[in-house]
């Protein structure tokens, strides 16, 4: 298989703080893949430097394009999630004002052109583009079982659907990879279920995922596969049950004893 | 009658103004001094929507705007005086030339944020002015540029007259027309692709770029487009009056605009059109009333002052607030509140 993200001797400093030391995984096309690590490990910081924020001081990140492979080093992040890498944030960022389907729509952004003269002047072109827009931004809200939702203010809906929408708006980018950072903090135990579900369908796509979470219930449930980071440094990787089993990964978690204990 | 009432009553209210304006300058009561004061009010409503693209869509501080209105109005003279060139053609090539002159200033400062960018706007219509008064060979200085030629309709080129416009009238429609097709171009591109991209902008810029919004580009295109706003009524102010001179192009023009937004609601374009009128009759008001009351006519600034101080404190996001804009004065309260609301959650 191949893989469609190869993570190579990766290194971030801030400082003299060494957030990521030598961190390397592939992601294969296809899979979803689960980062897990205590706080402050590093993971975002991962995320981070794959979606153009910030920038690796070491190393290399190669993503598989359509046709050709790209180094994501150094590239901004709005060209990252052109090259279909889409992403959601740790605590939720949403175009809080707006629309549920106005965020989905800025979601189609990069996947259309019109500009200041089409906006005017409204010819065939404009409005036919900006018909597939509404239209494929309902389909993504309906898709994350957000359907009908479409006129509500964004920061006035719950918890849970705010989350599922982070979610479409990532999903109207057409990713080949979705990151989602920590998509099930603060969910209750359907939610997570329904998240879990969710997670399995944009798979069912054909979209790989990277997934950051706590909720060990949601990382054993969906992730074919885990990467564990600690300080900043890879630690272990495999199924998730090999994980969970693996003394260094406990230690990690619960500290030195814990793991004997055990 | 039929046709009016099938319409939706908010498309009644605007075609009851519309009609209003049309017949304006032959009720009774309507002086040529009124529809001086009127023309400026639509004058001012171009403008200060130029401007609200800046602030009130991207959410950058502009206070540089009365720059590119400078520009506007002299390259406007300056083509009249020396090429005799016609109004109607000067108009695009104003809207050119102040998009210009919006990516020249734009690109190489957007990088910057917040205030720092604010500083630099206003930099430059300093320095406009300045150029405006010490390049004496091309604006003749501070003994300004006279003699314009007003607008004129030029049909000889087909056989047909020639006709100037003289007195009021004629400009106030020209203008009634251009303000139509400001707000027409202000809704059309608030409702798209682009206009969607400025809100993401107001509103989270990380998420802006998340989703492939390319931050630089699209705020040199703000710039640009009310750059362009400005220039265009520059052209208009240059026509119309007939003389300029630099120091029309002070930096307070810009903050009196900046004034109408904030009043009006930024980001609204009815708000912001409100706000211009009501600046501008109240300074004609102030104008009157001040002499009378035994104080100079600049204690009108104070009374701007005054207003937008009490406006700050009982209703910061404007008379016509947006949603986007008042949330984010009650800022600080939010913020506190989604602290709460997280903590929640962890119990």
């Amino acid at each position: 298989m191949t893989p469609i993200l190869s993570i190579e001797r990766l290194f971030k400093r801030f400082g003299g703080l060494v957030a990521l030391r030598d961190i390397r995984f592939d992601i294969n096309q296809g899979e979803i893949v689960g980062l897990i690590g205590p706080n402050g490990a590093g993971k975002t910081t991962l995320f981070n430097c794959v979606a153009g924020v910030e920038r690796p001081t070491g190393g290399r990140i190669i993503f598989a394009g359509k046709n050709r492979s790209v180094s994501l080093v150094g590239k901004k992040p709005e060209t990252v999630t052109a090259l279909g890498i889409a992403r959601t944030f740790q605590n939720i960022r949403l175009f809080d004002n707006m629309t549920v389907l106005d965020n989905v729509k800025i979601g189609r952004h990069c996947r259309t052109r019109s500009l200041f003269f089409g906006a005017v002047i409204r010819h065939r072109a404009q409005r036919k583009e900006e018909k597939a827009i509404t239209d494929s931004a309902h389909r993504f809200l309906e898709f994350v079982g957000l359907q009908g939702l479409g006129g509500e203010i964004a920061s006035s809906m719950p918890y849970g659907h705010q989350r599922r929408l982070e979610i479409a708006r990532a999903l109207a980018t057409e990713p080949r990879l979705l990151m989602l950072d920590e998509p099930a903090a603060g969910m209750n135990p359907q939610e997570s279920l329904d998240l879990m579900n969710l997670i399995r369908r944009i798979r069912d796509r054909g979209i790989t995922i990277l997934l950051i979470e706590h909720d060990m219930k949601v990382v054993m449930g969906v992730c074919e596969r885990v990467v564990v980071i600690n300080y900043g440094e890879w630690l272990a990787e495999g199924a998730p049950q090999e994980v969970q089993d693996n003394p260094k990964v406990i230690e990690a978690y619960l500290g030195t004893g814990a793991a004997n204990a055990a | 009658m039929f046709i009016l009432q099938k319409m939706k009553p908010g498309i009644q209210i605007r075609v009851g103004f519309l009609l209003l304006a049309l017949i304006l300058p032959f009720l009774p009561f309507v002086s040529d001094y009124l529809l001086h004061i009127i023309i400026l009010i639509f004058l001012y409503m171009i403008l200060a929507l130029g401007l609200n693209i800046v602030p009130g869509f991207n959410g950058l501080l502009d206070l540089g705007y009365v720059g590119f209105y400078g520009i506007g109005a002299y390259t406007s003279g300056l083509l009249t005086y020396h090429l005799g060139l016609s109004f109607w053609l000067i108009i695009p090539l104003a809207f050119i030339n102040g998009a210009i002159w919006g990516i020249l200033l734009g690109a190489p400062t957007l990088r910057l944020t917040g205030d720092y960018f604010a500083i630099v706007t206003f930099g430059f219509s300093e320095l406009v002015v300045l150029f405006l008064t010490n390049e004496i060979w091309l604006t003749r200085g501070p003994l300004g540029l006279p003699g314009i030629e007003p607008v004129s309709i030029d049909l000889t080129l087909f056989g047909g007259p020639k006709w100037e416009f003289i007195g009021e009238v004629p400009y106030y429609y020209l203008a009634v027309f251009m303000v139509l097709v400001t707000v027409f171009v202000m809704h059309r591109v608030q409702d798209s692709r682009l206009g969607r991209a400025w809100f993401a902008i107001r509103d989270d810029e990380v998420a802006a770029v998340s989703c492939g919004i390319n931050l630089l580009t699209y705020k040199v295109i703000a710039f640009a487009i009310s750059a362009a706003f400005g220039a265009v009524g520059g052209s208009f102010f240059a026509r119309w009056v007939t003389f300029l001179s630099p120091d029309m192009f002070k930096f307070w023009e810009s903050f009196l605009i900046l004034c109408m937004i904030v009043l009006g609601g930024m980001g609204n374009i009815w708000g912001v059109m409100i706000g211009a009128a009501v600046l501008v009759s109240l300074s004609e008001i102030l104008r009157d009333l001040l002499p009378l009351l035994g104080l100079p006519v600049g204690v009108r600034f104070l009374a701007f002052g005054l207003i937008m101080v009490l406006m700050m404190r009982y209703r910061p996001a404007g008379l016509l607030p947006i949603p986007a804009v008042a949330a984010q004065m009650r800022a600080g309260r939010v913020k506190r509140k989604k602290v709460k609301a997280s903590v929640g959650l962890k119990k």
